[in-house]
């Protein structure tokens, strides 16, 4: 999966989790562009990404997890390492 | 050695620094680090030699547990996770014993009406912050996202002497790729200059404004005599600069000191008192503590439940916050300040999920004076001076004039407000209302010290400004006051 991919299965999920049907996602966004993208949030969400691309992060890796950029980048290097 | 002391800045910094861009120009690294982790250690050693052991014994049994959990190398046959609790546990033991032995015995007694004497064990110096560090290492080393075999640069990730009193509590994901890098080893200039422009920021901060402030605070705080409301504001606010300033100026210190070494480190404040918000606070102060409190307590609390309910996530919040207070100081009022803060956080959620409209203005003071009021807890010595200082502060001590405020003010005996004084152990000097001013000012109008650096371009007017800054500074240096976050 290319990261173009990715960024589209993500944005799926995006808009599930932070309830906003329309939003549309870059890998510029931060958690500082999205109103809902708070703390208990953020747990929601990296669940909800695990769940469908099958990995498991580790605590020390949600640091990464702070921008659309950082999520694409950990899921394709998690989804590497599980080939 | 304090970084705001004589011999801090003018022997040991320089001599330290000059060997070390020396031995940049060596082909191994192997020099320039050990060279640096006996600085470190040096430097951690020149208030008392006796607990050199101590970070020595915990960096090794550190180093080595995480080995067994990266490499699954079978120790007594344990499996991995009894290990990362063997090593949990006794960082945490640790820690607990030196910082918490008096609390518990003070509880025993107050709840029996024993009279166990106390063991007055001192506090090692950046005990509670390195515990968090390793903590952390240890972790990742079990979720396997770290593997590092060089004792070296786990030990100078401990212990690098710019962040190793008093934070920022650094994350070996960011600070080990650094000590590797050979880029960057010699002097570089726009390091340098940037470096020593924060470290004359944070000096200035420390020196002139923390420590002018800490002796109103010291008066407010320590008297016998029940302050009135002007008073009490007084010291309260005074005490809420005091913080930022002393605290801020030392993670401004330490950024600029690891910037001559060419190490970047995390930034620690970021304006925290233009918080519109608990939310918004928390991740502009202490920031690199609130990031292992949000990953490795909240988000692991979270991690454990199944299904991640709001209910859940505030319990979570309040759990680490109580945590967080505990972890600042032994001692009911950290206690209770960790508890309002958690509170503080769990109405703002409630808030933002609500969807509440707020004005920013009311947003913002309505988040100042809850700082404010959690700091009474913060500084107190007890419960009860806590309480006795909110009373004046909601003027149930009443109001006075103070009587050194009587030429200026016009008298007021006839509406039958008095005069009294303000403190009774500090001179009072009208003065204060004036650095106050300078408080709001700085932290509210100014740009901060991180934003300033970030895109600094060599001109006149920053050398100007930094060599003010620097030369004020140093005008009072040797004060003595020591850095409140040493305590914790």
């Amino acid at each position: 999966m290319n990261n173009h991919e990715i960024k589209n299965e993500i944005e799926k999920i995006f808009r599930d989790v932070f309830d906003d049907p329309d939003l549309l996602i870059n890998e510029e966004m931060s958690s500082d562009d999205i109103p809902n993208w708070d703390s208990l949030n953020h747990v929601n969400l990296v669940g909800a990404i695990e769940r469908h691309f099958g990995v498991r992060f580790a605590l020390g890796e949600l640091e990464e997890l702070e921008d659309v950029g950082g999520v694409i980048r950990l899921v394709r290097k998690k989804m590497h390492s599980l080939k | 050695m304090l970084f705001s002391s004589y011999e801090f800045i003018f022997l040991f910094l320089p001599i330290v620094l000059g060997i070390y861009w020396l031995l940049g120009k060596c082909r191994h690294p192997v020099f320039r680090k050990c060279f640096l982790i006996v600085a470190s250690l040096f430097f951690y050693s020149w208030w008392d030699l006796a607990y050199l052991p101590l970070i020595c014994g915990s960096i090794v049994f550190n180093y080595l547990l995480s080995r067994c959990l990266q490499d699954r190398i079978s120790l007594l046959s344990l499996k991995k996770k009894t290990i990362l609790w063997v090593g949990v546990a006794g960082n945490i033991g640790l820690l607990v014993y030196y910082k918490y032995t008096d609390f518990f015995i003070f509880n025993i007694n107050w709840l029996s009406g024993g009279n166990v004497s106390y063991w007055n064990l001192i506090l090692p110096l950046a005990i509670s912050f390195f515990t968090l560090q390793q903590i952390a290492y240890l972790v990742d080393s079990y979720e396997g996202i770290v593997c590092e075999r060089s004792l070296l640069d786990y030990a100078l990730f401990v212990c690098f002497f710019p962040q190793l009193i008093a934070g920022p509590i650094v994350h070996h994901g960011e600070m080990m790729p650094q000590f590797k890098d050979s880029r960057w080893v010699g002097v570089n200039l726009d390091n340098v200059s940037r470096g020593l422009f924060i470290f004359s920021i944070g000096l200035f901060k420390k020196l002139v404004l923390a420590d002018s402030l800490a002796v109103w605070v010291g008066g407010g705080f320590g008297g016998e005599q029940a302050l009135t409301l002007i008073p009490a504001w007084v010291t309260s606010l005074a005490f809420t600069f005091q913080i930022y300033f002393d605290f801020s100026g030392y993670a401004d210190m330490a950024v600029g000191l690891a910037l001559f070494f060419n190490i970047v480190l995390p930034i620690n404040f970021n304006s925290p008192y233009k918080a519109r918000g608990i939310i918004d606070y928390w991740k502009r102060w202490h920031m690199s503590l609130t990031r292992f409190i949000t990953t490795y307590i909240y988000t692991a609390i979270l991690r454990a439940c199944v299904g991640v309910t709001f209910a859940k996530a505030m319990a979570a919040t309040i759990i680490a916050m109580l945590l967080s207070g505990i972890w600042h100081g032994a001692g009911w009022t950290f206690i209770v300040w960790g508890l309002l803060h958690g509170i503080g956080l769990v109405v703002n959620h409630w808030s933002v999920r609500n969807k509440l409209k707020i004005p920013l203005w009311f947003a913002w003071f309505v988040t100042f004076n809850f700082v404010n009021m959690c700091n009474v807890f913060f500084r107190a010595e007890t419960m009860n001076d806590a309480f006795a200082l909110l009373r004046g502060m909601v003027g149930l001590n009443g109001f006075e004039i103070p009587s050194q405020l009587n030429a200026l003010i016009p008298d007021l005996t006839l509406l039958s407000i008095g005069y009294g004084d303000f403190f009774t152990n500090a001179l009072f000097e009208i003065k204060v209302f004036g650095y106050l001013l300078i408080g709001f000012v700085v932290c509210l109008v100014f740009r901060n010290s991180n934003q300033i650096i970030k895109n600094m371009r060599f001109e006149v007017k920053w050398v100007i400004v930094n060599a003010i800054l620097f030369y004020v500074a140093v005008l009072n240096l040797g004060r003595g006051e020591i850095f409140l976050y040493f305590n914790f």
